[in-house]
């Protein structure tokens, strides 16, 4: 078993009097893949959202690579380079072309060339089938290649872990397919990787393990197998009979 | 009727060197005004709450206090403060920059916030510094929504100009008072300077109409 590269202890996070995160502690493998299933408003995205700090977490720590993040003196902006984050709603950068929502956080932040970073940009947008968008604009892509860029967007910043919240709920079913073949490939290049889904076939296929959170906490986990044919919880049962 | 036209005749070059003035006077205004609402604007978005506190006063003093007074107390106050000689001009434009600025930062903060909280979190999700996050991705798009609101300030300044002529700068206003002061036909002279005002508003607020549709069709 290898090492945990990221691991939370007792995150707490209230919006207000709603507590949201009730108390997660969990820990992520290098080379992971997790999936997190569960009933809307159940803190799944919030979760996600703490573990780059998009939130900050009330209560709890979050180690990566056994350094805690939540320590005020780290730099959030170096810790954020190696978390990719990819949203439902892609938001891509309507400003800029693709090539340019690519490179623009390397040559930036990493001061790589803007040569080497065309070049891996492309290199990126080609295994994703868009390199042939690279000087158009964003709002001349579709939902899935919006996506699409939003990932390739993520990885040209060469990210440890990947965190995807529900990356084909907004897009039209036609679209779906292209989205997680995306992310399947991915998940066989030993990224680690977190993904809130509602796609629960394709959950099932390529995690190694799944997170039940609900009501805050994690209320189950176990492999995909366990998950999807004997849930014991009977919050999992009830959840997995409504979206099955 | 005709004399109106004999005094545009004998003193065009007058009301044209105060149009030059009120556009002139205008621009500065707006441009040093968007300067200072861009800083005042972002120290308001900050979350240092000091500094949030000074500019929310500031604001809050531009806005409830008279213009007509504010240009007085800059043209005392100003020229005590600054180690350097300053024209009555430099003290108006100052002023009412000044005054600008305070509508601009609201101007700047409302097309900030216009822009999806979706571009913030993604634009900090792949390690884009805070200052990097501003310049690249949110103020870009905000740029949208704060030009045509900047050009209406324009507009409105240029209105907002004549009460320089309380300390004769030399716009629009100054024109129709020296032309007024030498001919004694003070309704006349002054409905040219009207007839000038409003074909240079009408003219602007167009402008502003194809500025509007050219960023609405970049979109
Ligand atoms: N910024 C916020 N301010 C206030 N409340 C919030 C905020 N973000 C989330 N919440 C609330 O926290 C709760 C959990 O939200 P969260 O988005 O984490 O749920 P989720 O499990 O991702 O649900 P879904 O499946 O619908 O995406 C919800 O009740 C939501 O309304
Ligand atoms: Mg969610």
């Amino acid at each position: 078993m290898t090492e945990p590269i990221l691991q939370t202890r007792n995150l707490k996070k209230n919006f207000g009097k709603l507590e949201v995160l009730k108390g997660i502690s969990v820990d992520i493998r290098k080379g992971e893949v997790v999936s997190i299933i569960g009933p809307s408003g159940g803190g799944k995205s919030t979760f996600l959202r703490c573990l780059n700090l998009l939130e900050i977490p009330d209560e709890g720590q979050i180690f990566y690579q056994g350094q805690d993040i939540t320590d005020k003196k780290l730099k959030i902006t170096k810790y954020r380079q190696g978390i990719g984050m990819v949203f439902q709603h892609f938001n891509v950068f309507p400003n800029m072309t693709v090539l340019e929502n690519v490179t623009l956080a390397p040559t930036l932040e990493k001061k790589v060339p803007a040569e080497q970073a065309k070049e891996e940009a492309m290199a990126l947008l080609t295994r994703v089938g868009l390199a042939d968008k690279a000087d158009e604009y964003p709002r001349k892509l579709s939902g899935g290649q919006k996506q699409r860029l939003a990932i390739v967007r993520a990885l040209a910043m060469k990210p440890e872990v990947m965190l995807f919240d529900e990356p084909t709920s907004a897009l039209d079913p036609e679209m779906v397919k292209e989205v997680l073949n995306v992310i399947r490939e991915l998940t066989r290049s030993g990224m680690t990787i977190l993904i809130v889904t509602h796609e629960m076939g394709f959950a099932r296929e390529v995690s190694d393990r799944v997170l039940f959170i609900c009501d805050g906490v994690i209320k189950e986990e176990g492999t995909p197998e366990q998950i999807f044919t004997c849930p014991h919880e009977p919050e999992t049962i009830k959840f997995l009979s409504m979206v099955l | 009727m005709d004399k109106i036209i004999k005094i545009w005749l004998k003193y065009y070059p007058v009301y044209l060197s105060g149009l030059w003035g009120t556009l002139w006077i205008s621009a500065v205004t707006v441009l040093l005004g968007a300067m200072l609402g861009m800083v005042v604007a972002l120290i308001r978005m900050s979350h240092t709450k000091v500094l949030k506190g000074i500019t929310d006063l500031f604001v809050e003093i531009l806005r409830g206090t008279p213009i007509l007074l504010q240009l007085y107390f800059f043209w005392i106050a100003l020229p005590k403060i600054v180690p350097f000689e300053l024209s009555d001009t430099q003290c108006i434009v100052a002023a009412l920059a000044v005054n600008a600025s305070a509508f601009i930062s609201e101007i700047i903060r409302a097309g900030i916030g216009a822009v999806d909280k979706g571009q913030w979190e993604a634009a900090r999700s792949i390690g884009l510094s805070e200052t990097h996050v501003m310049t690249r991705v949110i103020l870009p798009q905000a740029v949208k929504n704060i030009l045509p609101a900047l050009c209406n300030e324009f507009i409105a300044t240029v209105k907002g100009t004549s009460l320089a002529s309380v300390f004769f700068v030399g716009e629009l206003m100054t024109s129709y008072k020296t032309v007024q002061s030498a001919t004694f036909l003070a309704l006349q002279s002054l409905v040219i300077a009207g007839m000038i005002y409003f074909a240079l508003n009408y003219v602007l607020s167009r402008l502003l109409r194809v500025i509007e549709r050219r960023l609405m069709v970049s979109d």
